[in-house]
């Protein structure tokens, strides 16, 4: 081996060993612990098999995880890819108007801020008496109070508005930036064509970014599960009655609450197919659909 | 035959000119409705910083108000007397800062050989470094805690600090894609002049792609100060905590009866300032970062 080839190893070495030892040994550790029965203090795990698995198929509580997780994505979804392209249609023609740089700081904002502070602000806006503000609003708009977070129902749509709130602000500028680096040529060309300004977007933009729109779809679907672990810890600790706990949650809970490490490893492990499998899926049937200019 | 087509050409220019001519009353509903939303979006914002400077019977008062009639420091202080801010601040500090100078020291080079050199295994080591931004991060955490566990990391900023560095993958990407472009002429002057690799990093590379190591910074750094859930799981002491976490507790443990929403917003709007100044500073490049990475917080 050559000193230049030993030092370009060198170079990378560091990075490599932090990857290795804090991502790619953790995934297989995983694997190997889901295998297992162990609460983190007992002096060695015993080895079950696939029982960790079998006992989540059977665990209605999983079941209900599963199920509020597949809510959260099939609502969160649509909201956060459709809501901010609807805005930067919208707001495509002022774009270039002095006040839109000021919406565009504003509607990014939510993001930058760190999502447990707006957490807590947002708790508080959804105080239950009638200190709240949102019942503060509901009652001068004579509409009877509501609790909120504590109300089995509503909780969960309560977390999907501060999810829904955080992240439309970073999809609608990945849009407006992927509208503006359409080249003008192509509308240009088109209006020479006789096309008006909402068929050159309906039909010339908006079909060229549609990379980007795939790459929000994938990015969206990827993330919902552990953004709003923020929200759900600080709003409503998994609850009331389970019913605002995702996937995510749940391992917190089992592992970490629990100590049944060898079952939230198995969650793990459960939630990583399926997103690879969900991903490998928009890869497949979605991407092909996709306009490359 | 020249002229006609120019002057064609002159009519083409005329009719794009006037196509995208809106009507005036369109564009005010844009603005209105730009403006609302902007109102919506920015409302919890401002109703935490609000509620932060107002004084306890303003905080409870049953009457829409949106701002204080008495703007106090009051809440501030009663927020340090309750909880260790102070210190939950100071970590936090610690850690974001360590986070990213951490992944920048072990990005950089990493990002420069495998921009600038051609060896056995290059492809595979970018592939296996980039690879982990899409290995779920939920994998990690149950073998992680038992590694901080044994290491004795455990209500260290260390504990959170290292194995947080390890998420580098985007860093290198980004960085490597900048140091693709640098021209090749630049190292080959300095290997005649007799510059070996570290100065080569050191004085060629990392000035000329000082814009992309700011985006890589920045970007650390907010998701850094934004960690949630690997403290939580680490930072069990309350002097140990970061203000992500320290904020939870603060809002979890508040005492029975007296409700601090008060000093509980104060807390949350000390956390949310350094990243706010930085944005406000770094604008351009923060959402550069958001748009390339695909990040969503």
């Amino acid at each position: 081996m050559t000193w230049k080839r030993l030092e370009a190893y060198l170079y990378v070495l560091p990075s490599l060993l932090l990857v290795s030892l804090f991502i790619y040994w953790p995934l297989v550790f995983s694997m190997f612990l889901s295998t297992q029965d162990w609460n983190l203090v007992s002096p060695r795990p015993e080895f079950v098999g696939i029982d960790n698995f079998a006992e989540l198929a059977r665990d209605a509580d999983f079941h209900d995880v599963v199920k509020n997780t597949f809510f959260y994505i099939a609502i969160l979804t649509p909201l956060q890819v459709l809501l901010p392209l609807g805005m930067a249609l919208l707001m495509w023609p002022i774009r270039k108007s002095r006040p839109y740089k000021i919406y565009r700081i504003i509607l990014f904002l939510p993001v930058i801020v760190p999502f447990s502070a707006s957490s807590v602000a947002w708790l508080w806006m959804y105080n239950p008496t009638a200190a709240g503000i949102f019942n503060q609003i509901l009652s001068s708009l004579g509409v009877t109070e509501q609790t909120w977070l504590r109300d089995p129902d509503l909780a969960i749509w309560c977390i999907i508005a501060i999810s829904v709130w955080r992240v439309i602000g970073v999809n609608f500028t990945i849009y407006m930036s992927a509208l503006v680096s359409v080249p003008d040529d192509y509308v240009e060309a088109s209006a020479l064509d006789g096309a008006s300004a909402l068929q050159a977007m309906l039909r010339i933009r908006l079909p060229l970014i549609s990379p980007t729109l795939f790459f929000v779809l994938i990015t969206t679907v990827i993330f919902v599960s552990e953004e709003i672990f923020t929200a759900i810890s600080i709003l409503t600790d998994g609850g009331p009655f389970g019913r605002t706990s995702n996937v995510l949650w749940f391992l917190f809970e089992r592992g970490f609450r629990f100590f049944r490490v060898g079952e939230a490893s198995a969650i793990a492990i459960f939630v990583f197919v399926v997103m690879v499998f969900l991903t490998w899926l928009q890869f497949r049937y979605v991407e092909k659909r996709v306009h490359y200019d | 035959m020249i002229e006609g087509y120019r002057s064609t050409l002159q009519r083409s220019e005329n009719t794009v000119k006037r196509q995208p001519q809106v009507t005036n009353l369109y564009v005010w509903c844009l603005h209105g409705f730009s403006l609302l939303l902007c109102l919506v979006m920015v409302f919890p914002l401002l109703w935490l910083v609000s509620t932060a400077f107002k004084l306890p019977e303003e905080v409870f008062a049953r009457t829409l108000q949106m701002f204080p009639s008495q703007p106090t420091l009051q809440n501030f202080s009663d927020a340090l007397n309750a909880y260790p801010v102070d210190r939950w601040l100071a970590n936090s500090v610690f850690v974001a800062v360590a986070i990213t100078l951490g992944k920048l020291m072990v990005s950089l080079p990493a990002a420069f050989v495998l921009a600038r050199w051609r060896f056995r295994g290059r492809q595979l080591l970018f592939a296996m470094i980039v690879g982990t931004m899409i290995v779920p991060y939920i994998v990690t955490i149950v073998p992680n805690f038992i590694l901080v566990s044994n290491l004795r990391w455990m209500n260290s900023v260390w504990g959170v600090i290292i194995p947080m560095t390890a998420f580098v993958g985007f860093n290198i990407f980004f960085l490597r894609q900048a140091m693709l472009t640098l021209p090749q002429d630049l190292f080959d002057a300095a290997a005649v002049d007799g510059a070996n690799t570290w100065t080569m990093l050191t004085r060629i590379a990392i000035p000329l792609v000082r814009p992309s190591i700011v985006v890589v910074s920045v970007l650390s750094f907010i998701l850094a100060w934004d960690l949630y859930l690997w403290p939580l799981l680490i930072l069990g002491d309350t002097d140990s905590k970061t203000l992500s976490v320290g904020l939870q507790y603060f809002a979890v443990n508040q005492p029975a009866g007296e409700q601090a929403w008060g000093p509980l917003m104060a807390a949350a709007l000390i956390s949310m300032l350094p990243p706010l100044v930085i944005y406000l500073l770094a604008q351009r490049q923060i959402i550069s970062a958001y748009v390339i990475s695909g990040i969503k917080g």
